[in-house]
């Protein structure tokens, strides 16, 4: 047996082996490194921000604070570093009136008591007098109450219930019951008989789950409501449970991130089973490019996707401002352009459209009442004005477009339409735009 | 509870699946018989390389049969590498100390993994999938039924490979008893090099199976080496006919538990479960005893 072992050809065949993995590795290093999300649509060289004078700003810092979530398997810190983008942008540009937003960017991991503790270090010890580009999976439920007490307003993306219903806390997005709701709403306009929601198994799915069913049950269709392990590792049975759920005139709903969703609908195409059921439908993390262009053209028109926010490569001034804000300052935006970064940047930019009203000094409580004071803000990345104000809870983002996937792109399928009143929340928030319609430009 | 037709697309998922874990657990038993070691980054290698050839496929333009080449070349390269470099120094050292080695590999692979690629979501669809046929109702993909006859050609193969070869005899003779299986001439470190060779190029094979079978993500492929494990367990590390029925039967059982709304959301124990089942089976009849220089296991 001792030719194995010293002969000419079995080294050969070792040491080519070793090479082979050698080169793999710096082919594969080499291909990695430009996996950043191209650049669509149309952008200026140098954007204009806050004054859009060119100029430095010479005055005294305002310093704002942001919390969020950066832990294996979950990153949201490009809610605030696309915040950050938009603010170096406003420094670029002078400032606000002629100060510097200074930014003090915290992330935490999960952990409640490391939420509370940041929350206070920002507000008692770094002195930051406003809160924006927050972006986490707890802080809403831990910290609503101090800044409650606190009279502060917070612009934040959230993801816990809290985040739409405390009278400090504003997000720029709805959320992933709202967003469930508005893929179920698309999906029964397809004129299912039934729905298959599902979901992946995470705390707070009941939360999520009671708003697809509200909205199912006002409309008479029967839900059946499952939650599946991520990372998901039987897409091909997930993918044929739910086409059997749902039956041939039903629709399949999935609440997942871009790739446990992919899995799902992958699995689905490979089995022929796409065609199985009348319609697909997504919630908000589904709307991305990405996706788009991993899933192929069989879904073009096919996948329905609950989008809170435009497009990525929309032909308007807001959506072109923020392509150029994260390709000249959001370097630090790892997902490059998608639904967190256009989150950041609408906190960024409205944190600073409130700043910019403050007369006199620039404190905790003239900050705060510039930003419960903003109404009608503009801009073709939501379906219409953003607003706060002063209420028991907010949820300016409350109508919502439906997208598809189109040649590797997400188009708009739907344009902008309510999410249900059937759910108790969106009532009460409609009941406020109805009563001061000037939060969302009418006539006050 | 569905009915039978119902059940019927979740045998060909669960059958596919069983055949890939059969392929990894063939992997782990030869690997763990010949050089002694529980490899726990064979998921971690396997996913490695599906995004290898995802990345040489969609950012380099490569054509897809070399890049799935150069995906196993990668797996095989690595695995050979750290058993020709590592192997030797954990010989001697306890059956644990070898597995959680295996383990820092898998933790420096899925820390480059994520260091490379983003958790953005990618997916992998090998030409096989292109084309289905019915067998009755159900929708069967040439990507699962090669999944299962991999399995069966690789772990009947590997078989007769064992028992018909010199190589295979030499391997055997290290699973029995490695210093005298030295004495007798065996070149140790080759033959050993050869094990961690097919265990290399058995987890790119079963990595690029299974990003297309399950999904490309790194997590997920490298903790699908769990199902596996389970497979290679119940066979005690040694058969690799048992291995190969036990992956077949975890396979199934998590695909058919998923219909079944009231177990559904439990099917993911499904590995572990059986084989603590088997396990406790199987040592139904050993008595545990304090004597002698410590624990030990007689006969009962």
């Amino acid at each position: 047996m001792k030719r194995y072992f010293g002969s000419k050809r079995g080294r050969s065949v070792t040491t080519l082996i070793v090479v082979a993995a050698g080169l793999s590795l710096v082919v594969a290093a080499c291909g990695g490194s430009g996996n950043k999300e191209s650049n669509a649509g149309s952008v200026v060289d140098n954007p204009k921000c806050g004054n859009g004078n060119g100029q430095k700003p010479t005055g005294s810092p305002i310093k704002i604070g942001a919390i969020a979530t950066k832990q294996p398997g979950t990153d949201f810190t490009d809610g605030e570093n696309a915040a950050k983008a938009y603010f170096d942008c406003v420094n670029a540009n002078g400032g606000v009136n002629g100060h510097p937003i200074q930014y003090i960017a915290e992330t935490e991991q999960t952990d409640p008591a490391q939420n509370a503790a940041l929350a206070r270090k920002l507000i008692e010890t770094e002195g930051v007098v406003g809160m924006a580009g927050g972006f986490s999976l707890i802080e809403c439920d831990v910290n609503h109450s101090y800044y409650e007490s606190k009279g502060v307003p917070v612009l934040n993306a959230g993801i816990a219930p809290s985040c739409w219903a405390s009278p400090n806390s504003i997000p720029v997005n709805m959320g992933p019951r709202y967003s469930s709701d508005g893929a179920v709403q698309a999906v029964i306009r397809q004129d299912v008989d039934k729905i298959a929601f599902d979901q992946s198994n995470v705390p707070g799915t009941g939360y999520i789950a009671a708003g697809p069913k509200i909205v199912a049950d006002a409309a008479g269709v029967p839900i059946s409501e499952s939650t599946d392990n991520v990372p998901i590792q039987d897409a091909n049975s997930v993918a044929v449970r739910l086409t059997q759920q749902a039956g041939p005139n039903g629709g399949v709903i999935l609440n997942f991130t871009p790739p446990e969703a992919l899995k799902i609908l992958q699995a689905a195409q490979q089995q022929g089973l796409e065609d199985k059921v009348k319609a697909w439908g997504c919630s908000t993390p589904c709307n991305t490019d990405f996706l788009a262009q991993a899933l192929g053209a069989k879904w073009d028109g096919k996948l329905l996707v609950n989008a809170e926010l435009n497009v990525t490569d929309f032909d308007g001034p807001d959506s072109e401002l923020y392509r150029s804000v994260i390709a000249k300052y959001g370097q630090n935006v790892t997902g490059g352009l998608g639904s967190f970064s256009q989150m950041g940047y609408l906190m960024g930019e409205f944190m600073t459209n409130a700043l910019e009203t403050v007369k006199g000094d620039y404190t905790l409580q003239s900050v705060s009442e510039a930003v419960f004071n903003l109404k009608n803000q503009e801009t073709d990345i939501l379906c219409r004005p953003w607003y706060t104000g002063k209420a028991p809870l907010h949820i300016p983002n409350n109508v919502d477009w439906t997208t598809t996937p189109d040649s590797g792109h997400m188009v708009q399928k739907e344009d902008c339409f309510e999410i249900s009143e059937d759910e108790p929340d969106i009532a009460k928030v409609r009941q406020i735009e109805a009563a001061d319609p000037s939060l969302t430009g009418g006539a006050g | 509870m569905p009915s039978w037709q119902e059940f019927q697309p979740f045998i060909v998922t669960g059958l596919a699946l069983g055949g890939v874990y059969a392929l990894s657990g063939a992997g782990m038993v030869v690997l763990y018989r010949t050089t002694g070691v529980l490899n726990l980054a064979f998921g971690a290698v396997g996913a490695m390389s599906a995004l290898i050839a995802w990345d040489l496929i969609n950012n380099s333009l490569w054509p897809e049969w070399p890049s799935y080449g150069v995906a196993v070349l990668f797996a095989a390269g690595v695995t050979l590498l750290y058993g020709v470099l590592l192997g030797p120094a954990l010989a001697k050292r306890d059956a644990l100390v070898k597995a959680t080695a295996t383990l820092g590999l898998a933790l420096i692979l899925l820390g480059t993994m994520s260091w490379i690629w983003s958790d953005k979501a990618r997916s992998q669809v090998l030409p096989t999938s292109t084309h289905a046929f019915d067998i009755g109702t159900v929708a069967v993909t040439w990507t699962q039924v090669i999944s299962f006859g991999l399995g069966v050609v690789v772990v009947f193969g590997t078989a007769a490979f064992l028992k018909y070869t010199n190589l295979g005899t030499a391997m055997r003779g290290l699973a029995n008893d490695r210093e005298i299986t030295a004495t007798l001439g065996v070149p140790v470190r080759w033959v050993e090099a050869q094990a961690w060779l097919v265990s290399g190029i058995l987890s790119g094979v079963s990595g690029l199976l299974l990003s297309d079978l399950v999904g490309l993500d790194a997590v997920s492929l490298t903790f699908l080496v769990i199902s596996s494990l389970a497979a290679a367990l119940i066979a005690q590390l040694r058969s690799l006919v048992v291995t190969f029925f036990a992956a077949l039967v975890v396979g199934l059982v998590s695909a058919l538990a998923t219909p079944i709304t009231s177990i559904s959301e439990y099917r993911n124990m499904a590995p572990f479960v059986l084989a603590t089942i088997a396990l406790l089976w199987i040592s139904r009849k050993r008595e545990i005893s304090f004597t002698g220089t410590g624990l030990g296991n007689g006969r009962g």
